[in-house]
C-alpha cells in the first residue's frame, strides 16, 4: 500500500493567524505556493489561506470577470484596498478548514479526496495535528503513474 | 523530530577534469564528472540522520532566490522536511574544480549572499514555533551578510526557555557570543584564521585553554579539533584527547558533520550517556567519511567498526 509520506512534498513553509497578510504575499511569490497552511504558535494545523481568497476581498465585486475596458480601474481598485488588507491578521482571511490529510494515509484515499473536493492541494500532518507538508495533483498523478507501470510490470 | 539550523547555506558544485588549465575551455560529457548538491553543515547532519532511520527531520534557515527553490528541492529530495525563510537576495554557489593530471583543487567560494533584517526576525518567529516537536537542536556552520553575530545566542536562549538541548558547531564572533546562553555541546570550528575566541591556536596548550575557556563561558561539554585529533572537555573539568590509528585521509568534507551526527544518535538511543562512548561513535564517523569519497553516512554499521582505530586518553592538565 503506497501512503501519502511516499508522495508528499515535505516543508513547513506556513504563516500564523497574528501574521500579516503582507507577510502572506511576500511568503507565497517568493516559495510560488498560492496556498499556504496556517498554524498556531506550535506548528499545530489551523487552517489554510488561500490567494484566491485575498484576492477576492480586493476586488470584491468583479474577481474572475475582469473585462478589458474595466481592468485598468479594477487594478487600480484593488491596489487601493490592499493598502488597508494588506496590514490586517491573517486570520480574518484564512479558511478553518480541517481538511488536512495524514501522512500514513492511503493514497488512494487522497485520490477520492482531491477528486471529490477540487481541492489541488492537500495539507499533511502527522498524527498529533503537527504539519509535515502538503500533496498536490502533481504529486497524485506521480503516484496514479507509478501503480500504470506497476501493473504493466 | 531533530531539528537542524543552516543558516547559509549553499549550491555546491564540483567539477572533475582531467587537467585544470587557465584560458582552456572544459566540457564535461559525463554526469559522474558533475556533482551538485546542497551544501550547509547542519543540513549535512540532517542528510545523515536520515540514513540512519530518523523518520522526521527539519532543517530550518535561509534560502534566497529561484536558486533557493532549487536547493529546496534537493533538500527535500533527502526527505528532509526543508523548513526556509525565503530571502530576496539569491543563494551561494561554490564552485571547486578538481583536476586529475596532475591533482589540482581550486575552489571558488561565494559570499553574496545578504540577509535583510525583517527576514531575520521572521527566522526567530519560525525558529520559536517549528521547535516545539524537537528534544535537541543541532546549529552549525557560518552566518550570512546581514545577520548579527548573536543570532546564535538569540537562537539557543528560545530553545533553553523551552527546555532543549543545544549543540553548536561555530566559529569566530557567533560563537564566542553564543557562549553566554549556556549551549550543552559545543564544537568550534576555523574558517579563515586558526583562532578560537580570538586566541591563537600554535601548540596543544593553547587549544588546551581555548576548550577551558569556552567551558568558563558557559559551555557545559566542548570538543576542539586538534589537527586529526579531538581535545574533549567533559563537564567535570576532565580533558581527553581522542586519536585515530594509521588513517589515510582523502576528504573532509563532511566529516565533522558526521562526527555530530554520530555523537548525537549515541545520545538519543543510549539512557545511560557516556560522553566518552559518544565522542568514540563521533569519531568512528568522522574517520570512515575522511578515508572515503562519500559526504554523506549512509548506515552505523560502516563505522562501528571503526572503532578499534581510536584511542582516548586523559590529559594531566
Amino acid at each position: 500500500m503506497s501512503s501519502v509520506k511516499d508522495y508528499m512534498v515535505r516543508t513547513m513553509n506556513s504563516i500564523t493567524p497574528d501574521d500579516s497578510i503582507r507577510k502572506a504575499i511576500i511568503i507565497m511569490y517568493r516559495s510560488e505556493q498560492s496556498v499556504l497552511p496556517v498554524v498556531d504558535h506550535q506548528n499545530l494545523f489551523v487552517g489554510t489561506i488561500y490567494s484566491n481568497n485575498i484576492l477576492k476581498n480586493i476586488i470584491p465585486e468583479s474577481f474572475g470577470f475582469l473585462d478589458s475596458s474595466r481592468l485598468f480601474y479594477e487594478v487600480n481598485e484593488a491596489v487601493e484596498n490592499l493598502k488597508y488588507v494588506k496590514d490586517e491578521k491573517v486570520e480574518k482571511y484564512m479558511a478553518r478548514n480541517r481538511d488536512a490529510v495524514k501522512e500514513n494515509s492511503d493514497m488512494k484515499k487522497i485520490a477520492d479526496i482531491m477528486l471529490n473536493n477540487k481541492e489541488s492541494l492537500l495539507f499533511v500532518i502527522n498524527d498529533q495535528g503537527y504539519l509535515r507538508g502538503f500533496i498536490e495533483r502533481s504529486n497524485l498523478l506521480h503516484y496514479l503513474l507509478d501503480e500504470t507501470e506497476g501493473d504493466a510490470e | 523530530m531533530i531539528t537542524t539550523v543552516t543558516l547559509n547555506p549553499a549550491i555546491d558544485r564540483e567539477y572533475f577534469v582531467d587537467k585544470n588549465e587557465v584560458m582552456k575551455n572544459q566540457f564535461i560529457y559525463d554526469d559522474e564528472h558533475l556533482k551538485v548538491y546542497p551544501g550547509g553543515k547542519g543540513l549535512i547532519s540532517a542528510i545523515n540522520f536520515k540514513s540512519l532511520g530518523y523518520h522526521d527531520v527539519q532543517n530550518i534557515g535561509f534560502v534566497g532566490g529561484k536558486q533557493g527553490l532549487f536547493f529546496e528541492k534537493m533538500v527535500q529530495k533527502h526527505d528532509i522536511i526543508s523548513n526556509y525563510i525565503y530571502t530576496e537576495s539569491e543563494i551561494r554557489n561554490n564552485v571547486k574544480i578538481i583536476g586529475r593530471e596532475p591533482a589540482t583543487y581550486t575552489q571558488y567560494n561565494d559570499y553574496t549572499f545578504k540577509v535583510e533584517k525583517e527576514e531575520v526576525d521572521e527566522l526567530i518567529v519560525r525558529f520559536r514555533r517549528s521547535i516545539a516537536e524537537s528534544d535537541c537542536i543541532l546549529m552549525s556552520g557560518s552566518v550570512p551578510e546581514g545577520v548579527d553575530f548573536d543570532i546564535y545566542q538569540r537562537l539557543i536562549k528560545i530553545a533553553k526557555k523551552q527546555g532543549k538541548h543545544v549543540f553548536l558547531q561555530a566559529s569566530g564572533e557567533a560563537l564566542k557570543l553564543a557562549l553566554e546562553s549556556e549551549p550543552d555541546i559545543v564544537t568550534p570550528y576555523f574558517k579563515h584564521h586558526k583562532t578560537i575566541l580570538d586566541m591563537e591556536m600554535n601548540d596543544k596548550k593553547d587549544y588546551i585553554r581555548a576548550g577551558k575557556k569556552m567551558q568558563e563561558m558557559g559551555a557545559k561539554r566542548v570538543m576542539v579539533p586538534f589537527h586529526c585529533d579531538r581535545l574533549l572537555f567533559d563537564r567535570n573539568g576532565d580533558v581527553y584527547q581522542l586519536s585515530p590509528k594509521g588513517y589515510c585521509i582523502i576528504n573532509w568534507l563532511g566529516a565533522s558533520d558526521a562526527y555530530n551526527t554520530a555523537y548525537l544518535d549515541y545520545a538519543f538511543k543510549t539512557d545511560n550517556f557516556d560522553f566518552l562512548e559518544a565522542n568514540l561513535r563521533g569519531g568512528a564517523a568522522a574517520l570512515w567519511v575522511a578515508e572515503n569519497k562519500e559526504i554523506y553516512l549512509e548506515n552505523r554499521k560502516d563505522y562501528n567498526s571503526y572503532f578499534d582505530r581510536l584511542s582516548i586518553n586523559k590529559l594531566e592538565v
